[in-house]
C-alpha cells in the first residue's frame, strides 16, 4: 500500500485503506471515496491533487490524499 | 448538489410562479445529512425540524451515483421526494442515457429531467413536487440495507418507535445506528436503551468487521451503484479524461497555475479599476462623476427647483443640491466601476474557475494559517464585503471561519475604492501606486494577522485539511451572472438610495447649521457647526495618528461617517469642503482635490487612508459579521480587532514615516510607536501557543508523510 499522493496522474487506482479521524473519513465517503472505490489523479500541485472519483472531481489537500491509501 | 461558491448559501423562500399558495424553500448545497459543514446543519435541522410536505431533490446527472447518496438519504425522511436529474443536456452530449422510469421505480419516488442551465423541466419539477405534496404519501423506503445492518436497524426502529414522528423513524433509526450524537442528544435517550442499541451496533459491526458509519455509507454505495447500472447507460470509458480535466492539467499545472492566475486577476482589474483605454469601470465612473453627477443630474436638479420657485441661496436649494445631489451623486458615480469588478468575478465563478482558484491559493494560504477556501471571502469581498463575508460559510473549520471573517474586512471593497481614489487624485498626483499600495496593504494585513492569530490559543492549530469539490467547467450562463452581478451592485445602489440618502441629509444639517453669534441657527463658517463640536470634542483620540490642525475634526467625522458606509467618508470631504465655499462640487467632480491638498500632507493622507481602510467596516459590513459569528463576544472581538489594528498601523505609518519626512520630532508617540512595532514583530516570529491539539495534529500529518 501506498499514500494516493505517490499515484500517477491519469492512471486509475482502487482505494485499499482510509485512515484518520471518523468525521474526516465520513466526509470522504460522502464526496465518493470509499474502500474498494476507484479513483484517479487528474492533477497536481504541490502536493494538492485534483482527483476524479466517481465521476466528480474533488480537490484534495497533501494530508487528506495521505490519508488514503491505494 | 455541489458547493462551490456562488451555490446558494443560506435558505431561501420563494413561491411558485403562478402558484401563491406554493412557497419553495431554497437550502444550500449538500452532500449528505450528516452535519459536516455549517450548510450540511442549516439544511438538516430544516428538513427533521421544519417537516416541508415534500422534497425536490435536484441531483446532477453527470455524476449520478455520488448523488443519490443524498437522495437515498432524503428517500429515508419519510417525506414525498421527487427527483429531478440536472444537466440533462450535458448527459445527452456526453451520450449517456438515463432510465428515468427504471430509477424510479428502484428509489420509489417520482423521477424528472431538467437543464437549469437551458431553463428547461424546471416547472415540470416544481409541479411533480406539488403533487406529491398534495398527495402527501411517501413511496415506500427502498431496501437500501441488507442481512445484519437491516436487522439491526429494524431492531432500533422497534425500540425508539413512539419516541419520533413516525415518518422519520428510518431515518432516526439510521442516525442512532450510526452513533450521531446530536440525535442522541435530541431524543434524550436513557442510559438503558443506548446501552441495549450500543449492543445492537456492536455485533452488527463484529459481524462486519467495520465501524458502523463506514458500515452504512459502504451499503448505500453498494445499493445506489445496483441502481446506477441498472438505470444508466454510459458511453464514455470510465476515467477518460473529460475536457474539463484537460483544462485543469492546464490551469492548475504546477508551473502554469499561479502565473494564470496573476494574469487573469490582472485583466480584471485592468478593465475593472485601471486607467488604460480597456478599463470599460473606470471610463464608465469618470462618467459619472464629470457628467452625469457632475452636470446632468444638478442641472436637473437646478431648473426643477428655481421652476418650482425654489431660488438658489435658500435653505431648501441648498438641502437638496449640497446635502442630497451631491451626498448621494458622490456614492452612485462609483456604481460603474463596482457593476464591471461584479460582473467579471461572477463570471468567473459560474464558469467554475473560482473553486481552482481556492485550491491554486490553499498552498500559499496554509503557510499563514488559512485555508485555501478563505481567499473566495477576500476575492469577493473586493467587491463588497457583505456577500464576501457570507461566502466564508464553505469554510468547514470554525476556527478557520472565525479568523476568516476577522480578516475578510481588510481588504479594500469597493466602497472603498472612492476614498483611494480621492487621495491619490487630490494628494498624491494620481499615481497608481496608491491603489496599489493600498491593496498591498489589504493583504498584508490578512497576512500579518493570520500569522498573530495563530499565536494564540484559540486559533492555534492548523487549517482544517482541503477538501472542495470542483465544478465542471462550462460556458457562463448570461442570467446567473447577471443574476449575481445585480444581486451583489443592487445592495451597493440600494445603501445610495436609503443609508446614504439619510445620512447626507443629517450630515448637511449638522454641518450646516451650529451655535454663532450666540444663537442657534445656520453658520457661516463650518468651524462653529454641530458636527465640528462633536467632531472636536472626540478628534484628541486621533492626535498620535497626525490627524491634527483645524482640520482634524473634519477627518474625524469622516471616518465616523465612514462606519455607516465607506464612501460616506468621500460624500463627507465633499459636503465639508464644497459647504465651506472652497470649492464647487457641481461644476467640477474634481473640484474637491485643491481643498484635500490644502488640508492634507501626504503623510497624514496616508495614515489617514491605511486607518479608514483597515477599521471595522461598514454597518452592513459589521451585520454580516455579526450574522455570521452568530456570537457577540466573537462580534465585538472581530470589529474590535480590526480597529485596534488599524489604529497601530497607522499610528506606526504616521510616527515612524514623520521622522524621515520631518513632520514629526521623537516623542512620547514616536517611541510608542516603536514598541507596538516591536510588539508586531515579536508575535510574528516568536513560536506559537503548542497546546495538545496543536501536536497531535502536526504529528498525524508528519506521520502520514
Amino acid at each position: 500500500m501506498m499514500p494516493l499522493s505517490m499515484a500517477k496522474p491519469g492512471e486509475p487506482v482502487i482505494i485499499r485503506k482510509i485512515t484518520g479521524r471518523d468525521e474526516i473519513r465520513q466526509h470522504l465517503a460522502e464526496l465518493g471515496f470509499i474502500v474498494g472505490g476507484e479513483v484517479m489523479v487528474v492533477s497536481e500541485l504541490g502536493g494538492n491533487l485534483i482527483l476524479q472519483v466517481k465521476d466528480s472531481r474533488v480537490a484534495l489537500d497533501r494530508t487528506m490524499a495521505n490519508r488514503i491509501m491505494i | 448538489m455541489g458547493n462551490w461558491p456562488g451555490v446558494t448559501v443560506e435558505k431561501k423562500e420563494g413561491r411558485l410562479r403562478g402558484r401563491k399558495d406554493v412557497v419553495i424553500q431554497d437550502l444550500p448545497g449538500i452532500y449528505s445529512l450528516s452535519p459536516y459543514t455549517l450548510e450540511e446543519v442549516v439544511a438538516r435541522d430544516y428538513l427533521v425540524g421544519e417537516k416541508p410536505d415534500a422534497i425536490l431533490n435536484i441531483v446532477d446527472g453527470t455524476n449520478i451515483e455520488r448523488n443519490l447518496y443524498l437522495t437515498t438519504q432524503l428517500i429515508e425522511l419519510g417525506l414525498p421526494v421527487v427527483v429531478a436529474v440536472n444537466m440533462m443536456d450535458l448527459v445527452r452530449r456526453n451520450g449517456d442515457e438515463i432510465d428515468l422510469e427504471k430509477l424510479g421505480q428502484a428509489l420509489g419516488c417520482q423521477v424528472v429531467s431538467m437543464s437549469a442551465l437551458k431553463g428547461e423541466g424546471g416547472m415540470a419539477a416544481a409541479e411533480k413536487a406539488v403533487e406529491a405534496a398534495v398527495a402527501g404519501r411517501a413511496g415506500e423506503l427502498p431496501h437500501v440495507f441488507t442481512g445484519s445492518v437491516e436487522h439491526a436497524v429494524a431492531h432500533i426502529e422497534e425500540s425508539v418507535s413512539g419516541m419520533v414522528d413516525a415518518g422519520y423513524l428510518r431515518w432516526y433509526a439510521i442516525k442512532l445506528f450510526e452513533r450521531d450524537e446530536k440525535v442522541m442528544e435530541s431524543l434524550r435517550i436513557s442510559p438503558e436503551l443506548a446501552d441495549h442499541l450500543e449492543a445492537h451496533i456492536a455485533d452488527c459491526e463484529a459481524e462486519l468487521d467495520d465501524d458502523a458509519e463506514s458500515i452504512v455509507t459502504n451499503q448505500r454505495y453498494a445499493y445506489i451503484h445496483g441502481v446506477v447500472s441498472r438505470a444508466v447507460k454510459k458511453k464514455a470509458a470510465a476515467h477518460s479524461l473529460t475536457a474539463s480535466d484537460r483544462i485543469d492539467r492546464i490551469v492548475t499545472n504546477r508551473v502554469l497555475a499561479l502565473p494564470i492566475f496573476a494574469g487573469i486577476m490582472f485583466l480584471i482589474y485592468a478593465i475593472a479599476m485601471g486607467g488604460w483605454s480597456v478599463s470599460i469601470g473606470t471610463r464608465g465612473t469618470d462618467w459619472a462623476n464629470d457628467v452625469l453627477f457632475g452636470e446632468w443630474v444638478p442641472g436637473l436638479f437646478h431648473s426643477i427647483l428655481t421652476g418650482v420657485g425654489v431660488a438658489e441661496g435658500t435653505w431648501l436649494y441648498g438641502l437638496i443640491q449640497d446635502g442630497i445631489v451631491a451626498g448621494v451623486g458622490a456614492v452612485l458615480g462609483f456604481v460603474p466601476q463596482i457593476l464591471v469588478l461584479c460582473f467579471l468575478l461572477a463570471i468567473l465563478e459560474d464558469v467554475g474557475y473560482m473553486a481552482r482558484v481556492a485550491f491554486i491559493m490553499d498552498r500559499i494560504f496554509r503557510r499563514f494559517g488559512l485555508s485555501g477556501k478563505s481567499f473566495i471571502p477576500m476575492l469577493v469581498a473586493t467587491g463588497c464585503g457583505v456577500p464576501g463575508i457570507m461566502a466564508s460559510r464553505t469554510i468547514e473549520q470554525d476556527r478557520d471561519r472565525r479568523m476568516t471573517i476577522m480578516t475578510t474586512g481588510f481588504i479594500p471593497c469597493g466602497a472603498k475604492m472612492p476614498i483611494i481614489g480621492l487621495f491619490a487624485g487630490a494628494v498624491f498626483g494620481n499615481s497608481p501606486l496608491v491603489a496599489v499600495s493600498a491593496f498591498m496593504i489589504g493583504i498584508a494585513a490578512v497576512v500579518i494577522s493570520g500569522i498573530m492569530l495563530k499565536k494564540f490559543r484559540i486559533f492555534a492549530g492548523e487549517p482544517a485539511p482541503f477538501v472542495m469539490e470542483l465544478p465542471a467547467y462550462h460556458a457562463p450562463a448570461p442570467g446567473n451572472v447577471l443574476r449575481a452581478t445585480w444581486e451583489r451592485g443592487w445592495s451597493f445602489i440600494r445603501r445610495a438610495g436609503t443609508v446614504i440618502l439619510l445620512s447626507s441629509i443629517i450630515l448637511w444639517f449638522l454641518m450646516g447649521y451650529g451655535f454663532e453669534g450666540g444663537s442657534f441657527g445656520a453658520v457661516e463658517d463650518m468651524n462653529n457647526s454641530l458636527l465640528a463640536a462633536v467632531g472636536s470634542a472626540v478628534a484628541w483620540i486621533f492626535y498620535p495618528l497626525g490627524w491634527v490642525g483645524e482640520n482634524a475634526w473634519k477627518l474625524t467625522c469622516a471616518t465616523i461617517t465612514g462606519l455607516i458606509a465607506k464612501e460616506e467618508v468621500v460624500n463627507f470631504f465633499g459636503i465639508a469642503f464644497n459647504y465651506a465655499g472652497e470649492a464647487d462640487l457641481m461644476e467640477d467632480a474634481s473640484g474637491l482635490y485643491p481643498a484635500i491638498a490644502a488640508a492634507f500632507t501626504g503623510l497624514n493622507a496616508y495614515s489617514f487612508m491605511i486607518f479608514n481602510l483597515l477599521c471595522a467596516p461598514c454597518f452592513a459590513a459589521m451585520g454580516a459579521i455579526k450574522r455570521e459569528m452568530n456570537n457577540a463576544k466573537w462580534t465585538v472581538g472581530a470589529i474590535g480587532y480590526m480597529c485596534g489594528f488599524a489604529y497601530v498601523v497607522s499610528m506606526i505609518v504616521y510616527q515612524i514615516g514623520g521622522l524621515f519626512t520631518g513632520e514629526t520630532t521623537f516623542g512620547v508617540f514616536t517611541a510608542v510607536a516603536l514598541v507596538l512595532l516591536a510588539g508586531i514583530i515579536y508575535l510574528l516570529v516568536r513560536k506559537g501557543y503548542q497546546g495538545e491539539a496543536v501536536r497531535n495534529l502536526r504529528s498525524v500529518s508528519a506521520a502520514g508523510i
